[in-house]
Formats: C-alpha cells, structure tokens, sequence
C-alpha cells in the first residue's frame, strides 16, 4: 500500500469511529429523569406527537420507543424472553389475544389506575392486566374520485359492480386480518358463504393495510377492506377517500397496553398507561384520527360516534377456537 | 491448464499461517457463532418436524426455482448491459451505468410498490392497454412477478462483478483474434465470454443465494396469488399470532435455507473450477466496432430507463403529490414530502446512522474481504475454499432471522440495543459481496507475477502484500461498493435490532410506508436514491480512471 493510501484508511478510520461513537452517545443528559422503554406498533409520527404531549403531562418521565411492526415486535419479544427480561417496560400494540398471551406466560403486571372506570369493560381485561387505548375498526374504504356512494355493507361488496375493485389485507400474514376474517367467519349473515361470495369478485389480497390503503387512495383497487383512521389520514392529506361503516357492524380491536411484571420503573409505567387512558391522552388520540375508549373524548372529524357504530361482538376464545377454520375457508375461497 | 497453487514451503511461513488463523477467528466469531446460535436456537426446540407441510415444501419449491431463475436472468441482463456500456463507444456510457446500477439503492419493498402501479391489475400500464387493446398486458402479480423483480433488482450486483472482470481482460487477447482474421462478434463469442465465464459464476451464485432471503418482494408480489417463499413463510410464522413461540419455528426455516445453500455449494463446485488463467496486463481490452452504433444506443437506452426510470419516475410522481390519487396537475406538485421529510429528525438521525454503519461494514468487510478473496484464490493455505463458503452462509437467511441470531447473543456480548451489533450483522451478511466479487478476477490471474517476485527475492508475506492483495484491490473495492450501497437502505436486520429512539434509513422509510404516509416515503427513497446516484458517480468514475 502506498504512504497516501495507508493515510487515507487511517483518516477514514478515525472519522469513522467518529460517527460510530457519535451514534451510540445517548448520554445521561436527563437530571434525575426516569426513562421507560415502550414496544410499540403506532406509527412513528402518531406516537411521537403523543409522547410530546406526554412530556407537557410528565415533564420528568422520558419514554424511549422502539417502534416496529406487530411482528418484528413479537420476534424481539420472544428473542429478549429467550435471554431474560422484555427490553421494554411498557407495550401498546396487537390486540386483545396477544395480550391473553402475555397474561398466560405471567409477563403483565396488575394495573392500578382511576381511569380504568371511564373504559367501558369490554374494553379491558377483567383481572386488570391490560386496557384498550383506541378503538381500531376494519371499515369498507372507497376512491370517491371512482364511486359516488360508498358499499353500504360488507354482503354489497360480493355485487357485480365491485368484480375486480377490491383489495384487502392478507388474513394469514396479519394478525388483525386473521382476528378479522375470524369474526366474519362467525356473524350468522356473512360466514363462508360471504367468503364464497366475495372471492366471486376476485379480490387482491395485498400484503398488509398500508398497500391496501395506497391503492385504495390511488385508485388502483378502488375499493378497500382496510382500519379506518388510515382513510381519514389520508383524506385530511387530499386524497380522494372515505370509509363506509357497513351495516352489519365492523369488526374491530382495541389496541391493548399493559405493563411487563419485570419492569423497574412501574411508578414511571404506570403513569403513562394513566396518561394514556386518560381524558386528554384520548383527546389526543382522537386528535390523531383515532376512535377512542372513553365517550368523553369525542370523535374524530368525519366519523360516527362511538354509539352509533355497531360493532361486531365475539368472545376471544370463540375467535381463538374458530380462526383457524376460518383462514382455511378464506383460503379457499377468497384467497383461492 | 497452470496450477494456482504458489509456493509449496508457505504452510511453514508463520505471517501468513498468521492471517489465516485470524481470518478463521474471525469468521468464526462474526459468522459461524451468531449463525451457529440461531440455527441451535431452530434445532433444540425439537419443532424442524413440523415444517413437514406441503406448503412449506412448495414454499421451498418456490424459493429454489425463483432465486434460480431471478439469479439466471439478472446475470443474463447484466452481461448484455455490461458487454454494450462497458466494452463498446456508445454515447452516454457515464449516465447509463449509473442508472443501470440505480436499482441497487431503492428499497425492494418499494421497488415492488412502484411496479405494482405500473403493472398492478389496475396499475397505469395496463389500465392503458385495457383501454387500447381491451385487455390488461401483464399482471405482476405471482411467481412471474417475483422472478422478474428479484432480477431487476439484483442484476447490479452481476453488473459490478461484471465490470471489474471486463477490465481484467487483456486487450491483446481480442486483437490477436482480430488480427487473425476474426470479427468483432467472433472474439466475443469465443475471446471475451470465455474468459468472462468465472465472473458469470460467481455472480450468478452471488445473486441466486441472496435471492433465496428477500422478503419484500415475494410479500409484494407474490402473496395476492398466494405466492410463498420460505422467506415469507419465516415472516408469516411470526406476524399471525397463530403460531405459539413463533421466532423458533422462523429460526428452523432458516435451518432448511442453510441445508440448500449447503446442497447448492456441492452442486456448484463442479461448475466453478477456473479453465483458464491470465496474464495480468495493463492495457484495457478495446472497445466492440459497432456496425449500427445508433440502433443498439437507442434499444440500450430504452431498455435502461424501461428498468430504472420508469419505477423511477412513478416514485418521484408519488413523492410530489401531496396524497396519493390527487390528480396530476401543475398546481397540485408540491415539494411538501420532501420539506417534511428533511424536517423531520428520524430522518437526519436515520441518514448518519445509516451512512455510519454502511461505511462501517464496507471498510471491515473490504478489508475482510481482500484478505479472504486473497488467500483463497493466491495460496494454498489449508481450509481456504472452506473460507469462502462459510462466508456465503449468512447471505441465503433472511434478515429477521440473522437479527434473531445476533439478539439472542447481544446481552452476552454486552451489545443489546448498541449500533455496533448492526455493524456485526451487517459485516456477517455482506461478507460474502466482496469475498464473490474477488473470487472470479482472482482465480483466473495466472501466477506468474508472484512467481516473478518471489524469483526477484521477495518473502512469501511480501509476493502476498505487494502482488496478490494489490491485484485483488480494484475488485476488492467494487465489492465494497456493493455493500456501501446495500447497507446504507437495509431494513430487515435493523428493524429487529436498533436500540429504542433510533432508526435506519431503510426502517424510516418503511415507517412512514406503514403509516400511510406514502407521499414521505417515497419522497425519502427518491432523496436516498439520488444522493446515492450522485455518490456513485463519484466513486465509479475514480475506478474507472484509476
């Protein structure tokens, strides 16, 4: 090697490690902050509003988030369990059958919050383990650039008119899509003949509700099975969207948070759950184009209140017992 | 056919002795444990057996014949562009290359996403045709689909290694055909792709192996037809909430995707041994005389920006729409996504992070690298072919199971939530970039200059610094390129790695893709695209004037 090459490596060594230890250096740089770690799947820019308004409440709790999807959560979960503790004290993400699974294992500890009695009790586990934080429902999205009036049902989506439009979440990837098709699969109106029916129209079955939501917006796939807030985010955004509640009711999940027994700082923990869960984290949540927990936090712009929707009520252990029959049948038909 | 083995004493010289072991640590402790660990993690929990599915083995179906055939057609695709960019005068050679290398820095997820606009069943294309010849030309969706992206999104890798082996060829060889009365096609045919034949190889393996782990594209694509790939299968283990301890049962995929890769090494071997050897030479082989240089530029220049711009161009669409399906129109562009993306603190963050830890992998895995290349294609030091092929493993496993590999070990190593162990993970699955790309010039260089400088006096570690590592250096660096370049958008190992409150370019922009904020992340992919472009450029340009 030549002397100018040798030096060239040594400078781009030196500048390196420069920005290595730059990109690790946290630093304690909080004086006598507490510092929770959150697991969650919200979206980065949602839970970063969130976690502002969070500090104007907790000015001397820092909450440090890893943000992934519910299944790079789940691996990391499982991955730290394997070594020992959950890297995070706090988790908000999945849904109800996640956290039952949580419960088995003996990972959550008991909540210990006032705002517990504003969240009605479906809505929480009855041995206080964890509680819903936005309700999530999967609605019936259109292109309102191709259609005038929304598919007033999920029965209208098996018509003719909606042959090649549509587009939805894979059932086996996601893990709200399999809770989903497990629902259906359940109502006495819809069942594996609605599947039969809407596989009719050949729908795309697109890899999870962000592809949905893109091409429902873009009018590719017009019509879209896909969560609700994503819709009005992006008609608050200017695109052509809305979202039908259909009649028969929608399935939907409520987003669960709950505190890991191992956790070293479950003052700190307990107090953004609180936060959460409270009056303003809901308002906020509503803010965010979220239905929330509580009726006193209102409704997002554009969408029904939470007494005027009905919702498709399973029990967990009917869903648990049924899904898998129900994704042979989506398979089968829908998928097929 | 000359031997490549040197010099018959070196097993009794201690320096190089030396770099061997240390190479051998290394890999051991960078490759084969972490690797070691998640496949043990698969096997001890007594569940390989129930991969014993049909599914799961039309998935292995699905994953063998894709890779196989996205790997046959990226290397078909790069030595066409190579052997018009590369060996001929064609008008705008600079600005092609760099565009024909521009699918290595999107991200294949969105990648796939802007194909799908395009050929979806609804996409633009065939929204087009359906209007002109009443019905839609071609639905990416399925198994074709898949084959078709993996390829075009892998064919730069070939491309590179293609290059560097382009420049390895001496002049003299085509002249002397010429001069006996060959045409230009003839010493193509029977000069230059001969000689080319272990660089198509070792791409070819390159591309086939790092196939097999894509995600994003088989999920994309494939899963609408109910398309699976073993990748896939990994990411559907983990996500549905079916399956109870579900990481165990991704760590056993991984196991099945060692085992081919293992199978597919046996296989390969017969295949790869080098025919010929060449004198190093200093002159560059001469360009192709083109009888028609006007018809091949313009089919050349269609096909690149058919490629490259097309998917290109619907993700800068994309990105200056404020949402998506706002109409096209002059007052709606807007440069909001890129203003809130440059705004945003994930994305400075995500972009030093990133570039750290991109640079971070391309010097220790170029130095790594050279070194492994250099001794297992210049010595006869025991264990060196082995060397390669540890190195090759972790390419064929895709990144959520390498990550799992590397967490499991993280609080032993006192790494959890550090970036260096995103440095580790990225060193150990892009190893293999550069230790390929040095493998095909190298083998084929006859051993005549280290003989020579051996003759002259010099030490064994002396013909091995100053002949063979600076023979290997260019393609060396090429390799180290290649993993600059696909480190700097990575996203299924950091995804699973990164320490709270931080991200990855590549985890950024599949946030913002996750959220809805399709506008953003496009815009992001745009910005790292060009940049990267710009950057390559820059570094092209140096290898090809050195």
């Amino acid at each position: 090697m030549t002397q100018t090459l040798r030096r060239r490596a040594a400078l781009g060594t030196t500048a390196l490690a420069g920005l290595l230890l730059s990109a690790c250096g946290t630093g304690d740089d909080g004086s006598g902050a507490t510092t929770i770690t959150l697991y969650t799947s919200e979206p980065q820019e949602k839970i970063d509003e969130l976690l502002a308004d969070f500090a104007q409440v907790e000015p001397d709790i820092e909450v440090e988030v890893f943000r992934a999807g519910t299944g790079d959560l789940t691996a990391r979960l499982e991955t730290d369990l394997n070594a020992g503790d959950p890297g995070a004290d706090v988790f908000l993400a999945a849904d109800a059958p996640t956290f039952e699974g949580f419960k088995e294992d003996g990972l959550l500890m008991e909540l210990d919050s006032e705002e517990l009695d504003a969240v009605p009790d479906q809505w929480q586990d009855p041995e206080g383990q964890y509680v819903g934080t936005r309700i999530i429902p999967t609605v019936i999205a259109y292109n309102t650039a191709e259609y005038d009036a929304a598919p007033a049902s999920w029965q209208e989506l098996t018509e003719a008119e909606y042959d090649g439009q549509i587009t939805l979440p894979d059932p086996a990837v996601s893990g709200a899509a399999a809770f989903n098709a497990a629902v259906w699969y359940l109502q006495d109106d819809l069942g594996e003949d609605w599947f039969a029916d809407l596989g009719g129209n050949s729908p795309v079955i697109a890899e999870s509700n962000g592809p949905v939501g893109q091409s429902v917006a873009e009018g590719s796939q017009p019509v879209g099975v896909v969560v609700d807030f994503m819709m009005r985010d992006l008609h608050d955004a200017g695109s052509p969207a809305a979202v039908s509640y259909p009649e028969e009711g929608v399935p939907y999940i409520y987003q669960p948070i709950g505190i890991f027994e191992a956790t070293e700082e479950a003052e700190a923990a307990q107090a953004f759950v609180d936060y959460v869960i409270s009056q303003r984290g809901q308002e906020y949540a509503v803010e965010q184009n979220y239905l929330p927990v509580r009726e006193d936090a209102g409704t997002p712009e554009g969408a029904p209140r939470l007494d005027e929707i009905s919702f498709m009520e399973e029990g967990l252990s009917e869903i648990t017992e049924v899904q898998g029959e129900a994704l042979d049948a989506f398979d089968s038909t829908v998928g097929g | 056919m000359p031997s490549t083995r040197l010099w018959e004493a070196e097993r009794a010289l201690p320096a190089l002795g030396l770099i061997n072991a240390g190479l051998w640590l290394f890999c051991l402790t960078v490759v084969l444990v972490p690797l070691g660990t998640v496949a043990l993690y698969g096997l001890a929990s007594g569940r390989l057996e129930e991969l014993a599915e049909p599914e799961v083995a039309a998935a292995a179906w699905n994953s063998l014949s894709s890779a196989v055939l996205s790997g046959a057609l990226a290397v078909l695709i790069a030595l066409g562009l190579v052997l018009v960019i590369e060996h001929t005068r064609l008008p705008g050679r600079a600005t092609l290359r760099i565009l024909a290398l521009s699918p290595l820095l999107i991200p294949p997820f969105i990648g796939a996403i802007s194909w799908i606009g395009l050929f979806g069943p609804s996409g633009m294309i065939n929204s087009a045709a359906e209007g002109l010849i009443g019905r839609p030309l071609w639905s990416i969706y399925g198994g074709d689909g898949v084959i078709l992206l993996l390829a075009l999104h892998a064919y730069p890798i070939a491309y590179l290694l293609l290059t560097a082996a382009l420049a390895r060829i001496p002049a003299e060889l085509e002249e002397a055909a010429r001069a006996s009365g060959a045409g230009s096609r003839r010493a193509l045919a029977h000069i230059t792709l001969p000689l080319l034949r272990p660089a198509l190889i070792s791409s070819f393996v390159l591309v086939t192996v790092s196939n097999l782990a894509d995600f994003g594209i088989p999920a994309l694509v494939g899963a609408p037809e109910r398309y699976e790939t073993l990748a896939t299968i990994a990411y559907r283990f983990v996500r549905s909430g079916t399956v109870d301890n579900s990481v165990e049962l991704a760590a056993c995929v991984g196991v099945v995707l060692l085992l081919m890769v293992a199978a597919g090494m046996l296989l390969i071997r017969r295949f790869s041994r080098a025919s010929y050897a060449l004198e190093p030479s200093v002159s560059r082989a001469a360009p192709l005389a083109l009888k028609r240089p006007w018809l091949l530029g313009g089919t050349t220049w269609a096909a690149v920006l058919g490629i490259t711009a097309l998917p290109l161009s619907a993700l800068l669409i994309q990105a200056l729409l404020p949402a998506p399906g706002m109409e096209l129109s002059w007052e709606n562009l807007s440069l909001g996504n890129f203003s809130s993306v440059l705004e945003s603190p994930w994305a400075a963050e995500g972009t030093q992070l990133s570039l750290s830890l991109a640079l971070g992998a391309a010097l220790i895995t170029g130095v790594v690298g050279l070194a492994i290349g250099t001794v297992m294609t210049r010595t006869s030091l025991p264990g060196r072919s082995l060397l390669r092929k540890v190195s090759l493993l972790p390419l064929a496993v895709p990144g959520l199971i390498v990550a799992v590999g590397w967490l499991l070990l993280a609080p032993h190593l006192g790494l959890y939530n550090s970036p260096w162990l995103i440095l580790w993970a990225y060193v150990m699955s892009f190893l293999a970039l550069v230790v390929q790309a040095i493998e095909a010039p190298l083998r084929s260089t006859s051993p005549a200059l280290e003989e020579a400088a051996r003759v002259s006096g010099a030490s064994a570690l002396r013909a091995f610094s100053d002949v063979s590592v600076r023979l290997a250096l260019p393609a060396a660096a090429a390799g180290a390129l290649l993993v600059l370049l696909t480190a700097v958008r990575e996203l299924t190992i950091s995804a699973l790695l990164l320490a709270p409150n931080a991200q990855t370019l590549g985890v950024a922009i599949f946030n913002l893709q996750q959220a809805g904020s399709y506008g953003s992340a496009a815009a992001l992919s745009v910005l790292v695209t060009v940049a990267g472009l710009l950057g390559m450029g820059l570094i092209t340009r140096r290898l090809h004037t050195r």
